[in-house]
């Protein structure tokens, strides 16, 4: 839903044009244990220095650029454009984002949010009295 | 009959008010799904990997998207003039872990793409860089363009 769609006149008759956005959301896996919030994510074709991961607040975003093609043949089948990925996810609080941690192996980019002490499940252990 | 009609203007302040909704849920992961921009691109398994196909004057070039898919894990052959890729990419939710969003599954592929000419099987190589497949195809001497000569009789 970010086509934005712009109505004019032009010579008395309304003309649209959708502006299509020039970024896709990746396919992304988010997991959760008692340590650590993990989120996994396809951006193939994207290079370490065009991946830009930013912990802001309760905040990731995600972010890479891919090197558009040039000179590029005449294509006889597109069902994909090298376009950039962006998504933005609601982190929950406890996050310690100075240890975050993330390494991309075969176009997959794996986060580690690394849990503060402080907000892992701490065990309390009851003691009984007699 | 129609009884109860429902304006269209109810229809969008009824997803209006769900959204707020949603929105102000306590749960932190309440609306993790995804504030982000950008339209979501996945390909339906059924279709995996996308695939764009290039001419080139001598060659064909497919490039193939497999993020997540390890070189041992794929194999790319000719067969019939057709060039099949066939792979597997693993997606496994990590022992112990409580799952959020879940939007890569495993897939195992095959697809075949039937290319307009012949191409010279023997010469056809592959790249796996980050989660892209290149392959180039060259053509089959047959299928290259030939001049012929125009004699004036």
């Amino acid at each position: 839903m970010n086509d934005v769609v712009s109505v004019s006149q032009k010579n008395g008759q309304p003309s649209t044009q959708i502006y299509a956005s020039r970024v896709v959301a990746p396919a992304v896996d988010v997991f959760e244990n008692a340590d650590e919030v993990l989120i996994v994510a396809d951006v193939p074709g994207v290079t370490d220095e065009n991946l830009d991961i930013k912990v802001e607040n309760d905040t990731l975003t995600l972010e890479a650029k891919r090197t558009a093609p040039t000179g590029e043949l005449p294509a006889l089948a597109r069902e994909f454009e090298e376009l950039n990925f962006s998504a933005s996810f609601r982190i929950p609080a406890g996050i310690d984002a100075s240890a975050a941690v993330a390494e991309s192996k075969n176009g997959t980019l794996t986060v580690h949010l690394p849990k503060a002490a402080a907000s892992k499940p701490r065990k309390i252990v009851v003691r009984s009295v007699s | 009959m129609l009884t109860g009609w429902i304006g269209f203007d109810d229809t969008l302040r009824a997803l209006d008010l769900l959204q707020q909704h949603m929105d102000r849920a306590p749960d932190p992961w309440g609306s993790l799904a995804r504030r982000g921009v950008g339209r979501s691109r996945r390909a339906p398994e059924a279709a995996w990997p996308l695939t764009n196909v290039f001419e080139g004057k001598e060659s064909f070039f497919v490039k193939a998207e497999v993020p997540g898919v390890a070189e041992s894990a794929i194999s790319v052959s000719v067969e019939d003039d057709a060039l099949v890729i066939r792979g597997e990419r693993k997606s496994e939710v990590p022992e112990g872990y409580k799952v959020h969003l879940r939007e890569r599954a495993p897939v195992a592929f095959t697809r075949k793409l039937t290319l307009p000419a012949r191409v010279d099987a023997d010469a056809v190589s592959a790249t796996l860089d980050r989660g892209v497949l290149t392959v180039t195809l060259p053509k089959s001497k047959e299928s290259l363009p030939r001049q012929i000569a125009v004699k004036s009789s």
